[in-house]
């Protein structure tokens, strides 16, 4: 759709000995908005700080616009950040901090305060360019920082977990801003974020991440309805990751039974990961299910109930609309279309299990701590 | 940062600081295993260290008694200012430091003007009827002056360390079924040991090295080991033996800033900043 | 509890408080005496603003403090921000290696460094004079410098490392960075790091103390030598103006602080941001002044060379200095000769002259030891031959002055004084039929108001006399026994004394003590219940001090035309008549109050004079041997 901006080849990272990115391979168009998601540890942060100029990777290139950039000092690429906790200069107040880039390009007096007025505008931040730093909510604090970078016309615009400091509303607010910032400026975004949901909802394309690896990329719901591995599939919503048998082409077996299923190209009696949803999963009366299990655990969610069943030893997580007890025999039917086959990988078997339900549900949501650099 | 920019930052001033800190030692050490006439080396200068270990055992007693007798004084006092207003712990603290930014000699001087025999303290006390009584030249006198001198520096890390302790910790405390004297010997006091340690040691070292002090407020038998390097050096023309001095006293100072640092008084920043 | 702590709260000021009181007191007494007001005066500033020598030191301080401060704060700075880039084991040795100075007592920094420069000045470079304002300056750089670091490392620390990070995303290059951000963020620590380092540079005295020379001294060392002698009360003018300074700055400075956190605490009003940036640059204008004025003293001082600096070393309370009515003898030398100025400093005796000459690192051009003292240096090969061409008026010198037995030929010296020692006692508390003889030195009766001679020469030949050796016997044995004589003695002594001795015998805290005649005037001039005794039955030393030219002297023409100066009948007489002193040139005699002239402590009969000896030279391990067992006394 437009052209290619910025280009990584087996970009390696190794602090003290210690591979943080191990081989990354990763493009990016012109006005495109890519989200790298992953969680702690998995290299994204410093992906981006390799792209911003403040690490020179181990090996591998970075070329932007064709021309290799490895050495090119921050100050000297076309790449703006938004930093993590704003990195906003305590000393400067709204207007020197947006105007901050501009000064130090020595641009026309006039010029600069036309551009700070219009970014303002942008941010909604009209009427706040005296303020001091210190006395600004959260959510203006990022505008600030937005505003900063966007007012040097960056080619790229780069943000390290913008979001992650905000409130739960705050962030979805910021999250439509964002969008719309991005749009109507049409400048490359490259977002980092843990957050699978704010990822899924902004980008045109995710990148996932870990153990500085990229495990898949692709749009949204390509990366939802078609993970690549146990990693992906767990990491990016919901999942029931079970051992599976590709029998032939729409055809797979688990749990001793045998299922249509949608996929194909696959060796004939493969050992498949199979992904089944929570949310894909229909409740039936015991007697027309193609399996039986009983209900350990509920959870209202609001929305729906999270029920754990138990199913011959190996627990699923359904997500339901309708009350069913702890104790209650159901019943459930899978649809072909419901059911993923994914190859196997170091992932298998890590994930998907829900026979220790909260523990890994904690693990999944704590998962807002600080990435390691 | 890059590395070398931070190599190439700190370089001169680690070798500046080698240079003035580390090589001065180790002349220190040249002049101390040499003989002061002729030069050759020599272990004679530190077998007559035996001789002043007496001097040096008086001058641990005198400043140890002097950080203890501080810190009896110092903590409530550092308690009190830290439980004052924002702006009357300003302006308390400052009272506190500011005799630290005068002339200690003269401070100590107008100590001998008070306590003399023929002194102010003297002549009221024998106005009111009490008569004269031998205040300086006195292990006391010379006691009172570290004390005096060296108070502040007691007083300043000991607020420091009580202002920051949480009030929501006394809270807790007392939620917890603790009495005033519990609250603060289990609680208070405990958060207050860095604070204590390292109001021991600012007050122990410049104690134990003083030589006016001991010059202007003791007697002939209240020599301090202060007193002696300062005379080797000055008088005695023995700069041999005074470094020799040097040497045990730097040796017992860093010792005891060790055991304090045992007893977790600072960590790399070291706790010597108030 | 509370009402405790708030009793001891007030206490403990009252007591921290108390003895500057008295000092600030004592700058507005009529009399000399800290203990006694004897009646309100401004005079002591007058005198202070007038006294051009402590504004002179007053003067060094503060430039060795400023500049000091300025390099240490900058060059400390760029340090803080490399170790903080270090790896955390490298930043750890670093760390350790600041903390050096911090932990190490002053007297052990001082010794150290002043060892260093006299190491690498004297033995490995052959320089004479090691110790100057450089060396000064250096010492001064090397104990701020911890200050600056941990006041800025821990600002660096807790700075949001993605500031700089932002700075240069933004477009700055690193340098830009550390001025537009990284500085701003750091700045408190600086601040506070400067004050610190400037307060302890300017109030430091243990390492100056050690370090610096004589050409170039600070307020406090001076300080030091001025609470030896009985202190001019113009110094606690001084003090009073300086604490005053200090306390208003001080409390502007919080009371502005106070100010802007309750303006913070509520929306930063403009005008409170206005005034704060105003009292911030007038305090950033007053440093840069400041430092301008240090900056500028070190191009400046090169040229002021031009004119000679004379360096003279002499007793203290040894030449008139222009109180009591009496001629300013240095001055009157600068105005004759306006091309040599003169830097005076003092000691309080032959020894501690003596270790200062031989430690080196120092330059004097003159200096007026006695004459044992005179025949040790010509052994040692301390001394300069005299051209006496330079020294007409050694002409006036009386001739039983010359050929002496420590300047045979007259070849390294010029008599300055001569004069006897003798006891000087308080006739209101002692009384005189104990007055019997150097024994009464040991009379317990008066246990705790004696002094003694602070010097081993002086305090062994009392001893001596008293044993009935010979004062310049070399038997270690006859040695050994003036030394467990002398060591009886220490219990019930007051204190070892030099210098001190004019203000603790002027004001009656002691009662008996031997010293010199000429200066034991002095002091019965300031109080009539004093008076002198000379044992001439057991002996008594017999001594001449006389102006000689030590071999570090740079100036060595300028040293023989004030040697020659000092020997001008008229200028020796005036000379004499303050000091006291007996004086060598009969011709001065004709100056000088005739009273002083026909009184008979300062000019026996030539019977009595019978009676005393002089100090001889004593070969080196002997002296080594006496000033060990003296140390011994006085430390055991």
């Amino acid at each position: 759709m437009s052209k290619e901006l910025i280009r990584l080849r087996d970009l390696t990272m190794e602090f003290d000995g210690e591979r943080i990115l191990d081989g990354i391979n990763l493009y990016f168009n012109d006005h495109e908005f890519l989200t790298l998601l992953g969680p702690s540890g998995c290299g994204k942060t410093t992906t981006l700080r390799i792209i911003g100029g403040f690490l020179t990777p181990t090996s591998g290139t970075v070329t932007f616009d064709g021309k290799v950039i490895n050495d090119v000092p921050p100050y000297q690429r076309q790449i703006n950040t938004v930093f993590q906790r704003y990195a906003l200069f305590p000393h400067l107040d709204v207007y020197d901090n947006i105007a901050f880039g501009l000064k130090v390009a020595k641009l026309p007096k006039d010029e600069i305060d036309r551009r700070v007025h219009e970014m303002l505008e942008i941010v909604s931040l009209k009427g706040y360019e005296n303020r001091r730093i210190d006395n600004l909510s959260g959510g203006q604090q990022q505008r600030v920082a937005i505003a900063r970078a966007l007012v040097n016309q960056p080619k790229v615009l780069l943000l390290d977990e913008p979001l992650a400091a905000l409130d739960l509303r705050l962030r979805k607010d910021m999250q439509n801003e964002l969008k719309r910032i991005q749009q109507a400026t049409g400048i490359t975004f490259i977002y980092v974020t843990h957050d699978q949901e704010e990822a899924l909802s902004m980008s045109d394309t995710v990148v996932v991440m870990d153990k500085g690896r990229i495990q898949q990329i692709g749009r949204p719901e390509d990366i939802y309805n078609e993970p690549k591995n146990a990693f992906v599939a767990d990491f990016i919503g919901e999942s029931n990751i079970l051992d599976g048998t590709m029998l032939s082409d729409y055809k797979v077996r688990f749990f001793g039974r045998n299922f249509d299923c949608v996929d194909k190209g696959f060796a004939p009696n493969e050992p498949v990961d199979v992904v089944i949803r929570p949310e894909d999963i229909d409740i039936v009366p015991p007697l027309e299910g193609h399996l039986v299990g009983t209900v350990t655990s509920v959870t209202f969610k609001g929305l729906n109930y999270d029920i754990i069943v138990d199913f011959r030893g190996f627990k699923w997580l359904i997500q339901t609309t309708d009350f069913h007890g702890v104790g209650t025999t159901i019943g459930i039917r899978l649809n072909p279309e419901d059911i993923h086959i994914m190859h196997k990988s170091e992932y298998s078997g890590m994930f998907g299990d829900y026979s220790s339900y909260s523990a890994e549900y904690d693990e999944l949501t704590e998962d807002a701590g600080d990435e390691e650099e | 940062m890059k590395k070398n920019n931070a190599l190439l930052l700190s370089t001169p001033y680690i070798v500046f600081m080698v240079i003035f800190t580390l090589i001065p030692l180790g002349v220190v050490a040249y002049y101390a295993l040499t003989d002061p006439a002729t030069g050759a080396f020599t272990l004679e200068n530190v077998k007559n260290l035996g001789m002043y270990m007496p001097v040096l055992w008086q001058s641990i007693l005198y400043s140890l008694v002097s950080a203890f007798i501080c810190l009896l004084l110092g903590y409530p006092v550092a308690y009190f200012i830290a439980h004052q207003s924002a702006t009357a712990q300003k302006i308390l603290y400052m009272l506190v430091m500011l005799p630290m930014c005068m002339s200690f000699l003269l401070r100590t001087l107008a100590w001998v003007g008070l306590l003399q025999d023929t002194g102010i303290i003297n002549d009221i006390l024998e106005t009111i009827g009490i008569g004269r009584l031998q205040l300086i030249r006195t292990p006391a006198a010379v006691v009172l002056g570290m004390v005096y001198n060296y108070l502040p520096y007691m007083i300043l890390p000991l607020y420091s360390t009580i202002v920051k302790i949480d009030h929501r910790l006394i809270e807790a405390a007392e939620d917890l079924g603790c009495n005033s004297v519990q609250v603060f010997s289990k609680v208070v006091l405990p958060l207050s040991v860095p604070g204590i340690l390292s109001g021991i040691t600012m007050v122990f070292v410049p104690a134990v090295s003083t030589f006016y002090i001991s010059q202007k407020l003791g007697g002939t038998d209240t020599v301090l080991i202060g007193d002696v390097i300062e005379r080797q050096f000055k008088q005695g023309n023995n700069p041999n033996l005074g470094a020799a001095l040097s040497l045990v006293l730097m040796l017992l100072v860093f010792v005891c800033t060790g055991i304090m640092n045992r007893f977790g008084a600072d960590d790399e920043e070291g706790g010597v900043i108030a | 509890m509370k009402k405790a702590n708030r009793i001891l709260t007030v206490l403990m000021f009252i007591f921290l408080y108390i003895p500057m009181i008295v000092l600030v007191v004592a700058s507005f007494n009529t009399g000399k005496d800290i203990t006694n007001f004897e009646g309100f005066t401004l005079n002591r500033y007058v005198e202070l603003f007038q006294d051009k020598h402590l504004l002179n030191l007053l003067r060094n301080s503060i430039i060795v403090s400023v500049l000091s401060t300025a390099i240490a704060t900058t060059f400390g700075t760029v340090a803080a921000v490399g170790i903080n880039g270090l790896s955390p084991k490298l930043r750890k040795t670093v760390m350790t290696l600041t903390n050096i100075p911090m932990t190490n007592p002053d007297i052990v920094t001082g010794v150290s460094l002043s060892l260093l420069f006299v190491f690498v000045g004297s033995r490995l470079l052959g320089q004479r004079d090691s110790l100057t304002f450089w060396t000064l300056l250096i010492a001064h750089i090397t104990f701020n410098l911890p200050y600056v670091i941990l006041n800025v490392m821990p600002k660096l620390k807790q700075m949001d490392s993605s500031l700089t990070d932002a700075a240069m995303d933004l477009g700055c290059t690193p340098l830009q960075a550390f001025f537009k951000v990284t500085l701003h963020e750091i700045m408190p620590g600086i601040v506070s790091g400067a004050i610190m380092a400037f307060t302890m540079s300017l109030d430091d005295f243990v390492i100056s103390y050690f370090v610096s020379g004589l050409d170039f001294v600070t307020l406090p060392v001076e300080i030091y030598s001025y609470t030896k002698k009985p202190i001019q009360p113009k110094v606690y003018a001084m003090f009073t103006l300086l604490f005053g300074l200090i306390f208003v700055l001080m409390l502007t400075m919080n009371l502005l602080q106070i100010r802007s956190d309750r303006a913070k605490g509520a929306r930063r009003a403009k005008v409170d941001s206005k005034t704060m940036r105003t009292v911030k640059r007038a305090v950033a204008g007053i440093a840069a002044a400041c430092l301008l004025l240090g900056v500028g003293y070190l191009f400046v001082a090169p040229h002021a060379q031009e004119q000679i600096t004379l360096n003279v070393y002499n007793w203290g309370q040894y030449i008139a200095d222009g109180s009591d009515g009496s001629m300013e003898v240095i001055a009157e030398f600068e105005r004759r000769y306006p091309n040599i100025k003169v830097n005076y400093s003092t000691y309080d005796s032959n020894e501690i002259m003596y270790s200062k000459l031989a430690n080196g690192g120092i330059t004097v051009d003159v200096i007026i030891p006695s004459d044992y003292m005179i025949a040790r240096l010509i052994e040692e090969d301390m001394l300069l031959e005299l051209d006496y061409d330079n020294i007409p008026n050694y002409q006036y010198i009386d001739e039983s002055f010359r050929n002496t037995a420590y300047d045979p030929e007259n070849k390294y010296s010029v008599p300055y004084t001569w004069g006897t020692v003798g006891i000087l006692y308080n006739t209101k508390y002692v009384d005189e039929a104990d007055v019997t003889g150097w024994e009464l030195l040991w009379n317990v009766e008066y246990a705790g108001k004696i002094l003694m001679f602070g010097n081993s020469r002086d305090a062994f030949g009392i001893a001596q006399y008293l044993l009935g050796y010979d004062v310049n016997t070399t038997d270690k044995a006859e040695l050994q026994a003036c030394a467990e004589k002398l060591a009886q003695q220490k219990p019930i002594l007051q204190q070892y004394v030099m210098d001190e001795i004019f203000a603790t015998m002027q004001n009656e805290e002691a009662w008996i003590a031997p010293y010199y005649a000429g200066d034991c005037l002095t002091m019965m001039e300031a109080n009539e219940n004093l008076a002198f005794y000379l044992p001439e039955n057991q002996g008594f030393n017999l001594f001449i001090d006389a102006m000689c030219i030590p071999s570090c002297a740079k100036e060595k023409e300028a040293a023989e035309t004030f040697i020659n100066f000092l020997c001008d009948p008229e200028i020796a007489g005036a000379n004499m008549d303050w000091i006291s002193y007996s004086t060598p040139l009969s011709a001065a005699k004709e100056y000088m109050d005739p009273e002083t002239v026909s009184d008979p402590i300062s000019y026996p009969s030539d019977e009595i004079l019978a009676n005393g000896s002089s100090y001889a030279f004593l070969p080196e391990d002997i002296s080594r041997y006496v000033e060990s067992l003296f140390m011994e006394v006085r430390n055991g």
